[in-house]
């Protein structure tokens, strides 16, 4: 195999900023590492508080500027030219992978020909044409090699919008694979995230507001005909919100005004390593953002077996959400939607754990063995 | 050459993934470009064979050099030459060992994902082949143009031609890629010229499924765009034989769908010939001349006499109008018909209007018919007249002498106008002398080195065009054309050459400048140098640095008041009638208004800065008081002192603020930019209480609030008579028709697309026109061109300066979502919306606060025929919806009741010196005719609103 290309170049604006390119970067460099592959991790500014990832990283970092992300003057960007030249002259043949547009354009010239270029762009379509990295990866990723995005849906948008003839698909990897999966017998449905605008959790306190009050009505119901007993709905329903953000007191308003406050509960930032425990004792996950490009949460929660309902936002979610198979899916921004689809998990065990399961089966993909698989597939399909 | 990440190149084990045949004849020039675009593909693993047509030059040498550069390239070599490219391509498919095939003209390249790219959607897909767009790359100013774009925008797969016959269109062998064993049974016809199309054909039949991918993958050189339209003699005699190759072809093509069983497809390639096939000749045919056009019609006759009719039908009408000139003759009608197909589409001679159609030239017939153009009913600014010139040249003289043609009679229902030619910036006088077949001929002189240039001289060229000046001042201008075969004349005078030639197929009259001797080195080089050094000395940061010291040392003047409305868009909305109401009171106050870079329309008594300019900037920092609708430069901290009152420009159901789309999406920065600009505001004009509602919140805005309705609505309630009859005669409404405006807001997503412009005008025009016309106001953001066959019913007003006289011009209004409907609903006229996306806008494009169907006060309409049904009857649908127009009103307009600016400028600026007494309502406010009840103007809230009581109402 000496021939084959093994060096790996990672480059990131920031590399060891806590973010979730960041984090998807450094898994997928020391999966690669354990691979047998060169691979080093190339951050083009240092991060103000930087973060470790890896506790014992099988491959070699590197900073060029040591201030945070910003504007370059004259001498800084001679400075980046000479520092990138000297760290690209140590590579031998393989593999360029720019994280980001902004990286794109500032290393695609630079790059040594042994060294491939490969674009990742880890926005969804409908944001990126929001924004300008619609241009941006319009203008530079179709002279890379490849230009890999969230998921399939995403490759093909952007083939069509951006003409890009180098599309790819690559999801981003699972941290985790738990043994043990959710019982699915308790009354929580988990949010998951900063709790930022465009989050939007306010739309899925509204839609847990909404189907609380329709299982109730239908349960009441039942209980009437039925005499009791029998149906899951009984015990309340608890929404609970994991994260931090600014967002904190407008949500905690927003949960009085819809009568909700008393069962959302605002848990704060859980570190990644308890995670496992609070999907483990949930039994519905619901996302109600403006915008997502793959959220790992709709994987984690799978992978513990637990389904999601989720507003269709990016082809990344409808990879994760086989809607009606592994979770159910609404139309972006539509609330009733997805407080009707909130009701049918919450009122049904046996509709949860029928799509538990399947979203557990689903989510295998997106384990690191198989993501790292699918890495190695785009390098054989760029040497092709 | 090394395979680039190292190793084998991997065809060299197992045999390449694709191979690509590049046929040559006499071209070892450019043969190694075509070759390297093969070797440089992104699919390493691929074949390049040369195969050469016997060529005589250097072509075997050539190719011998790139193997020996490259093992994956393949020479053959025809012994005797094939005279075509059908052999050469038969060859190159025998030779090939990939399962999959390219071709490649040795004059062409390949893009570099182009093998791979299409490859892969082979395997993806399971096609027969893959076909990819084509763009021509002209050679001589770089740029490239997509051939018929449209049928390549999706990316999909076809399941035979018949689901989209209109895919003929593309019947060139180049931009696809085969399975070689489908090539293998469709070999190339060796026999004629246009085997391409045979052979596009047949492979349609063959194809049970194709894909088609939107990117680019075959460049096509064209070495300069104007060269065919001159062909030397030889080759116009070549050519005529190409003209009989390609109606072979045609004829076996229909031969071949016909023997496939696909005889109800010949319909749809027939279309295709008149289209595309045909156009080829026609379009240069005006250079030819009337013999060659004679000859070429009499090839073309047998062959369009076949066709059936409805291969006409969807064909543009002066196509049409070729085709009988080429069955019926003569050919000199056929060449001033050419002459009409390309830029600038010029005017036909004559025309005959007769039952309310129109028919080209002097006869009466339906393939004539030239009504769907609309070119007799223009109103006179758009007006179409043809010109048609020859030039002389005597020293640094050129005289014109220029026939005109007015084959709709404009000129003749104009009484009084004269005519100029227009040479950039200088005009001169014609003289025109009628003839007895009803033209006009004039003659003028002019010397160019006279024309005035500039300090540095001109480098640039620019069209001549001839002007009738109606005695109103409005004009109507058309293009000059000059005979095609017209050499083109250079006229040198000191530090200029000019050259005048006829420019396009069409031969129009261009006049191109170009600087001499010194000048020619000294002015780029001095413009180049101003240039990086307005760079330099005014980047942003360096503007935002300044500006931030300035304000800390100088102090703002009490005098001086800085607007901007729309971003300088114009002097419009609130801070036009607040400016006008503080000159109306001589309050002592410098009061200068930005201006965005080509903006016009703003008082001549007012001082004006160009936004964003150094002394833009001063004035910002010396500003005591801004007035605004927008948001001055948002990065731009208000100095200390400095007030600064926010009108805003809308109230309506949309989302604003942090709920905007911008303003949504995963991006801190523009937020907190945001944020820190709405801090600046120190007053807010609030239109309603709804307003409110929505917008402090959405905007984290908790300043005073002045609510006393809106500045710009108060002529809205007065009404304006002399504006509506300006607006009126200014877009040429004709008297007796009911005016629609129509102004769709824009689309957050495709802003400058035109696709804002939702209702079909076409269909509009065809049931519309007698009755009504439309004025479209699209958004500042948004780009449409109303085309010429739709300029007779629409009138575009998107830059026209004051919205407010187009409201009151308007008898009822079309929108969608435009904050113009709240505005309107002042008025009390009837409102129709067409919101088809409705459900897009509201949850994904958008976002909105309330249901618009709930409470429209009008019809929502989804389609245009709705839309038709509902003006035909517009009298009784506005009726039935008086309730919830009444509703609509108190919602939104209960505050406007005439007096806002008075009101907003005492509160802001301090009460008037000279207080009149309250006028008594004039009963025509619209407020009271929509039965707002009477009440004391809201109170504002904060300190502004301190001033207790309020000063009465200001009238005019």
């Amino acid at each position: 195999m000496s021939g084959r290309p093994r060096s790996v170049l990672f480059a990131c604006m920031d590399a060891d900023t806590l973010g979730g390119i960041q984090r998807v970067t450094h898994t997928v460099a020391q999966g690669l590492a354990e691979r047998g592959y060169d691979v080093h991790v190339l951050g083009l500014h240092r991060a103000e508080t930087p973060f470790r990832y890896v506790r014992r990283p099988g491959y070699r970092q590197h900073v060029i500027h040591r201030t945070p992300m910003g504007g370059l003057s004259w001498l800084g960007t001679r400075r980046e030219r000479r520092r990138l030249g000297r760290l690209l002259r140590e590579l031998g043949p393989g593999f360029a992978v720019l994280t980001s547009p902004g990286v794109v354009s500032r290393l695609k010239d630079l790059l040594p020909e042994r060294l491939l270029p490969i674009g990742q762009y880890h926005g969804s379509y409908e944001h990126a044409r929001g924004s300008w990295h619609l241009g941006s990866v319009r203008g530079h990723y179709g002279d890379l090699e490849q230009a890999v995005f969230l998921s399939e849906d995403d490759a093909r948008l952007f083939s069509e919008h951006a003409l890009l003839p180098n599309t790819w698909a690559i999801p981003n990897p699972l941290p985790a694979w738990p043994e043990r999966t959710a019982t699915l017998t308790g009354h929580r449905v988990l949010g998951v995230g900063r709790l930022e605008g465009v989050k939007r959790f306010d739309r899925l306190i509204s839609a847990f507001a909404e189907a609380r009050r329709t299982v109730n009505t239908v349960n009441t119901g039942n209980t009437r005909h039925t005499g009791g007993g029998g149906t899951d709905g009984d015990g309340d329903w608890e929404l609970r919100l994991i994260g931090e953000g600014t967002e904190l007191e407008r949500l905690r308003a927003h949960a009085r005004a819809c009568g909700v406050a008393d069962r959302v509960v605002f848990r704060g930032a859980v570190p990644a390593a308890d995670m496992g425990r609070e999907y483990a004792n949930g039994s519905v996950l619901g996302l109600s953002s403006e915008h997502e490009g793959l959220p790992l949460v709709l994987g984690e929660a799978a992978s513990h077996g637990v389904p999601s309902v989720a507003f269709d936002v990016s082809g990344g979610v409808r990879s994760l959400v086989v809607d009606g198979e592994t979770g159910l899916l609404a139309p972006p921004a539509d609330v009733p939607a997805l407080a009707a689809a909130l009701a049918r998990l919450t009122a049904s065990e046996r509709e949860r754990r029928r799509l538990g399961t399947a979203a557990r089966a689903h989510a295998e993909a997106f384990r690191p063995e198989r993501v790292l698989d699918r890495w190695e597939t785009l390098f054989d399909q760029v040497t092709r | 050459m090394v395979s680039p990440a190292g190793g084998t190149p991997q065809s060299v084990i197992n045999g390449p993934d694709c191979s690509v045949v590049v046929i040559t004849y006499n071209d070892a020039t450019r043969l190694p470009r075509a070759v390297r675009s093969v070797l440089g593909q992104s699919l390493r693993n691929v074949e390049a064979i040369i195969v050469d047509d016997a060529s005589t030059d250097d072509t075997a040498r050539m190719a011998r050099r790139l193997q020996r550069e490259d093992r994956r390239v393949r020479y053959l070599r025809r012994e005797v030459n094939s005279g075509g490219c059908g052999a050469p391509r038969n060859d190159g498919v025998a030779a090939a060992r990939a399962p999959y095939v390219m071709f490649l003209d040795s004059d062409d390249e390949l893009t570099r994902h182009a093998c791979k790219s299409m490859l892969l959607e082979a395997e993806r897909t399971g096609a027969d082949f893959v076909t990819g767009q084509i763009s021509r790359f002209y050679d001589r100013s770089g740029k490239t143009r997509r051939y018929y774009p449209e049928l390549f925008t999706r990316r999909r797969t076809v399941e035979g031609i018949a689901r989209e016959p209109e895919m003929f269109l593309d019947s060139f062998s180049t931009n696809k890629l085969y399975r070689a064993e489908m090539l293998r049974r469709l070999p190339f016809r060796e026999d004629l010229h246009y085997e391409d199309h045979v052979f596009t054909t047949e492979l349609y039949c063959a194809a049970r499924r194709f894909a088609v991918v939107p990117w680019v993958v075959y460049l096509w050189h064209r070495a300069a765009e104007e060269s065919e339209s001159r062909l030397s003699i030889s080759l116009n005699i070549g050519e005529m034989d190409n003209v009989r190759q390609r109606i072979r072809a045609a004829r076996l093509s229909d031969g071949i769908l016909r023997e496939n069983g696909l005889g109800h497809l010949v319909t749809a390639r027939q279309r295709r010939f008149v289209r595309q096939d045909l156009r080829v000749y026609l379009n240069p045919l005006p250079s030819r001349g009337p013999v060659w056009a004679e000859e070429f019609a009499s090839l073309v006759r047998p062959y369009l006499a076949e066709l059936e009719p409805a291969v006409f039908e969807p064909v543009d009408p002066v196509v049409r109008v070729c085709c009988h000139f080429i069955l019926d003759g003569p050919a000199d009608e056929l060449v001033v018909a050419a002459r009409s197909l390309s830029e600038p589409k010029a005017a036909p001679r004559f025309a005959v209007r007769e039952g309310g159609r129109t028919y080209w030239g002097t006869a009466q017939a339906r393939e004539l018919d030239i009504t769907s153009l609309r070119m007799a009913e223009l109103p006179y600014s758009a007006t179409r007249l043809r010109h048609e010139a020859a030039f002389d040249t005597d020293g640094t003289r050129i005289t014109l002498t220029v026939r005109t043609y007015d084959p709709f009679g404009v000129l003749a229902a104009t009484p009084d106008w004269s005519a100029f030619m227009e040479f950039k910036n200088h005009r001169v006088r014609l003289a025109p002398r009628a003839q007895d077949d009803g033209s006009r001929l004039s003659e003028v002189t002019v010397d160019l080195s006279r024309l005035r240039q500039g300090r540095l001289g001109h480098d640039s060229h620019y069209d001549p065009k001839i002007s009738i000046v109606r005695a109103d001042g409005r004009i109507t201008s058309d293009r000059l054309l000059v005979d095609p075969a017209a050499e083109p004349v250079t006229i040198a005078f000191p530090w200029h050459r000019v050259t005048v030639r006829a420019q396009g197929q069409a031969a129009f009259l261009r006049v191109r400048w170009r600087r001499e001797g010194l000048l020619r080195w000294v002015a780029p080089l001095l413009g180049r140098a101003r240039d990086s050094l307005v760079r330099r000395l005014s980047g942003p940061d360096l503007k935002l640095r300044v500006y931030k010291t300035l304000i800390r040392v100088v102090p703002p003047r009490e005098d001086l008041v800085l607007f901007e409305s729309d971003v300088g868009a114009g002097c419009t909305g609130s801070p036009r009638y607040i400016y006008e109401e503080l000159r109306r009171r001589r309050v002592p106050f410098d009061m200068v208004w930005s201006v965005a870079a080509n903006r016009r329309n703003f008082p001549s008594d007012a001082g004006l800065v160009r936004r964003m300019s150094w002394r833009y900037l001063w004035t910002m920092a010396r500003a005591g008081y801004w007035v605004d609708s927008h948001g001055l430069p948002l990065a731009y901290p208000k100095p200390t002192g400095t007030r600064y009152l926010q009108t805003w420009h809308g109230q309506g159901l949309k989302t604003v603020g942090f709920d905007a789309p911008d303003l949504r999406a995963d991006f801190a920065e523009p937020r907190a930019r945001w944020r820190a600009a709405v801090a600046r505001w120190d007053a807010l004009v609030s239109p309603s209480a709804e307003f409110e509602r929505i917008f402090l919140p959405s905007n984290g805005y908790e300043g005073p609030v002045l609510r006393y309705g809106s500045p710009r609505c108060d002529v809205l309630v007065h009404g304006d008579e002399d504006a509506v009859r300006r607006a009126k005669d200014r877009l040429e409404i004709p008297r007796g028709l009911r005016v629609l405006l129509y102004a769709p807001t824009y689309r957050d997503r495709a802003k400058s697309s035109g696709m804002s412009v939702r209702a079909d005008l076409d269909m509009m025009a065809e049931a519309l026109a007698g009755s009504w016309v439309v004025i479209l106001r699209t958004h500042p953001v948004e780009r449409y061109r109303v085309p010429q066959r739709l300029r007779h019913f629409v009138r575009p007003a998107g830059s026209y300066p004051e919205v407010n006289h187009l409201i009151l011009a308007s008898d009822a209004l079309l929108t969608d979502y435009s904050s113009l409907m709240c505005d309107y609903a002042v008025t009390g006229r009837p409102m129709l919306f067409l919101i088809d996306d409705w459900d897009e806008y509201r949850r994904v494009e958008r976002g909105a606060h309330h249901d618009l169907p709930a409470i429209a006060p009008g019809p929502c309409l989804t389609t245009t025929e709705e839309l038709i049904h509902a003006l035909r009857d517009l009298d009784a649908v506005a009726a039935s919806f008086a309730a919830r127009y009444t509703e609509f009103h108190r919602l939104w307009c209960s505050d406007e009741r005439g007096h806002a600016t008075a009101k907003v400028v005492d509160a802001f600026f301090g009460p008037a010196p000279r207080p009149l007494p309250d006028p008594v309502e004039n009963g025509a406010s619209a407020g009271d005719r929509r039965g707002a009840k009477e009440r004391e103007p809201a109170r504002s809230r904060g300190s502004a609103g301190d001033r207790d009581p309020l000063p009465p109402g200001w009238r005019r």
